[in-house]
């Protein structure tokens, strides 16, 4: 048992570090490439194009397939790259972990960071895309959109939490996931819609956090709906539950991390 | 008051008889519990250290050094004792620690300070004085990876110093470079123990413990086998290490 008197880093210097790992590793890793950040857009849009093209073929008769693929397409995206990032998260920096006393969750927040900016630029980019198209969102439907994006983001830290410590432990944890994501990509409503699977399924698919987001922003953004308060709860409570358990795996197993690296 | 007081600390790491790491392992070998056997690194280690004193660990690779210095600066967890401490720590286990080779000097310095609990602001202030201690100026927008290693261990040096809260925990870590700035290092070292700072240093080096500590510290198998003054230590520690009598 340890007792400390003045010992914790300050909030400062906490948020310091967090601005810093974040500045640093977003600079690493676009500054060297030509074209820099743009490489990490290129590929939600590379997609975009690619499924349009493929998939227009089977869902063309939906004038707003392209708006609802492309909503889709970026916000899994984010949640595909920064799950994967937070579960490496401890275990890319363990070298901090094993020579330095600093709170460990700092290195999962900031290891989703770059997923975070690319997902703030493709929501901008949705934007001009829906208004370019016709359908630009009024001041509610944006709202209601960040509203589920900050779910989102609690979610996939929740998720991070829990992972970047279970990962220290079972060092397959990223092959796993990598399977799960790939599956996860179908089991989402990204290049289908909902509709063609039975209701009676939809409970499930809405288990996979990805499905309602995807399915609110495009309900709020598209097709000019707001979802009933009871879907609302579902989310909220979801998001919650996941963040909570999240939070109590980190609690519990981060103080002794570095035992395991 | 002593600044770092340690009470009867014990540590022990439990070592599996078969090592499973992954779910796949675990998942097969569902019904073969593993023994465990547990290793005693540490017990019932108690010293403190006071204001502006300069203590020295001594022992044996394996005694258990660096485990004590990682429960002092809370990256381990005791799982017996207690650790105590009235004063700020800055732990340097490794030097130029999150340093990265693809950054420049000046985003290098943000990176280390910040790791080492500095905010941003006292890096921005401090930021001319780190690169003149490092003798680094002209190449501060020079990636890392280009710099010797003798100039990269120069800025850690220069991040580290000026990071130094009023407790420094060091391990095996002391100047490098030329003779030049090892005496830079040496005065900047004097100035700290001269303000009152407490430095608690692990080194294998008899010549590093008797200039520079004022108490030694042996440690044999987990447990304080010697506390006593720097000379004295050296000795029963040169005696361990080469099996003299």
């Amino acid at each position: 048992m340890s007792v400390t008197r003045s010992e914790a880093l300050s909030p400062a210097a906490v948020s310091g570090l967090v601005w810093t790992l974040v500045r640093t590793d977003f600079k690493t890793r676009y500054q060297p490439t030509v074209g820099g950040f743009v490489w990490a857009l290129l590929k939600p849009f590379a997609m975009f194009l690619v499924l349009m093209a493929v998939f227009s073929f089977i869902f063309g008769g939906d004038p707003a397939y392209r708006f609802h693929l492309i909503i889709g397409l970026f916000l899994w995206d984010f949640f595909a790259e920064a799950t994967k990032h937070g579960l490496v998260s401890l275990q890319a920096k363990s070298y901090l972990i094993n020579k330095a006393k600093f709170p460990a969750w700092v290195l999962v927040i900031s290891a989703a960071s770059n997923a975070l900016i690319t997902l703030g630029v493709v929501c901008v980019a949705i934007v001009v895309f829906l208004a370019v198209g016709g359908r630009a969102p009024g001041p509610l439907a944006c709202g209601l959109f960040l509203l589920y994006l900050v779910q989102y983001i609690l979610i996939v830290t929740g998720f991070s939490l829990a992972a970047s410590v279970l990962f220290l432990r079972y060092r397959d944890l990223n092959q796993l996931w990598d399977v799960a994501i790939q599956a996860g990509f179908f089991v989402a409503p990204i290049v289908y819609p909902l509709s063609i699977i039975p209701e009676r399924f939809h409970f499930f698919l809405y288990l996979w956090p990805p499905t309602p987001i995807i399915q609110f922003a495009r309900a709020v953004l598209v097709e000019g709906t707001i979802p009933t308060a009871r879907a609302h709860a579902f989310l909220a409570i979801e998001t919650l539950v996941i963040l909570a358990i999240g939070l109590w795996v980190f609690r519990v197993l981060a103080p002794r991390a570095a035992e395991y690296l | 008051m002593a600044v770092l007081d340690v009470r009867d600390v014990a540590k022990s790491f439990r070592i599996p008889d078969v090592h499973r790491t992954t779910v796949r392992e675990h998942a097969l070998a569902l019904f073969r519990p593993r023994r465990f056997r547990d290793l005693r690194v540490l017990d019932g280690v108690t010293f403190q250290l006071a204001r502006g004193e300069t203590l020295a660990i001594m022992g044996r690779n394996g005694c258990g050094k660096s485990t004590l210095l990682k429960i002092i600066a809370g990256i381990y967890a005791a799982e017996r004792g207690h650790v105590v401490r009235n004063a700020g720590i800055t732990p340097i286990l490794e030097l130029g620690l999150g340093w990265n080779p693809e950054l420049d000097a000046v985003d290098n310095v943000y990176l280390m300070g910040a790791v080492l609990g500095l905010t941003l602001g006292e890096i921005r202030a401090g930021m001319d004085d780190i690169l003149a201690f490092a003798e680094l100026r002209p190449f501060a927008s020079l990636k890392l990876q280009h710099y010797s290693s003798g100039m990269a261990a120069r800025l850690a040096y220069a991040v580290a110093f000026h990071a130094v809260r009023e407790v420094l925990v060091l391990d095996e870590i002391f100047a490098v470079g030329d003779v030049g700035f090892i005496m830079r290092c040496q005065e900047r070292y004097r100035a700290l123990s001269a303000a009152g700072h407490a430095v608690l240093l692990v080194s294998h080096d008899p010549r590093i413990v008797t200039t520079f500590c004022h108490r030694a510290i042996l440690l044999e198998a987990g447990t304080i086998v010697m506390d006593d003054t720097p000379e004295r230590v050296c000795k029963e520690y040169l005696r361990l290490v080469t099996g003299a009598r």
